[in-house]
């Protein structure tokens, strides 16, 4: 391998060392840069839904795990307030 | 959320959509998860959710109505919703308020700020405590 290109990599790798040394230190542990990167990124969205467009129906299932209804059962009358998450 | 719905139950309605999980232990577990003793795997069938879910709602003792997400992830995919996020539908079914994607753009204050500027600012104070998520 030529010189040029010894150089090159090696500014690459120390390039990434330092990526992921810092994100290390943002994210709390390289462990967790690794959890980043493996399970949230794939699964984190911008949004593409707006103000003023339909909101979207979809089906939910109630609390106790046999009954279902849809979220636009919901609106209508009143504003509603949507509150997406998980307990972890 | 839980001092907005107190304040704001009168005058618009709440729903709590319950996603997958956001930091199971076989997959990006945090630290603060193990500390507080929320350690669930990710569910791979709707009885675990619901479960996982029932276990929320009964030891943060949450009073704001809920559903939950079926396997297929809809309600997340529709709403970019994961890991959390907050939407106000309006009474024509559109979208009145999207809130930015959680963690760092999740901010409920942003969804008492719409509910002041529709309905006013409630001057009793709440006494119920929020829940995590």
């Amino acid at each position: 391998m030529s010189r040029f290109w010894k150089w090159t990599l090696g500014i690459f790798l120390g390039l990434l060392v330092i990526a992921f040394a810092g994100l290390s230190f943002m994210a709390g542990s390289p462990k967790d840069v690794y959890g980043m990167v493996r399970y949230a990124l794939p699964h984190m969205h911008r949004g593409k839904l707006r103000v003023g467009e339909d909101a979207p129906d979809v089906r939910l299932l109630a609390l106790d795990g046999s009954n279902h209804f849809h979220l636009r059962e919901r609106t209508g009358s009143r504003p509603l307030v949507v509150i997406f998450g998980s307990y972890t | 959320m839980v001092k907005i719905y107190n304040d704001y139950k009168d005058r618009a309605d709440f729903l709590t959509v319950y996603v997958r999980e956001a930091h199971p232990t076989d997959e990006w577990q945090m630290k603060s998860n193990v500390k507080e003793d929320v350690c669930y795997a990710q569910p791979k069938t709707l009885e675990q959710r619901v479960a996982i879910a029932n276990d929320f709602v009964q030891r943060q003792k949450y009073p704001l109505p809920f559903g939950i997400d079926d396997m297929n992830n809809a309600a997340d995919l529709a709403y970019s919703a994961w890991p959390e996020r907050l939407y106000v539908i309006d009474e024509h079914g559109r979208i009145a308020f999207a809130g930015g994607m959680g963690p760092f753009k999740y901010d409920p204050e942003e969804v008492r700020a719409w509910l002041v500027k529709r309905f006013g600012p409630v001057t009793r104070t709440s006494s119920t405590a929020a829940p995590k998520s």
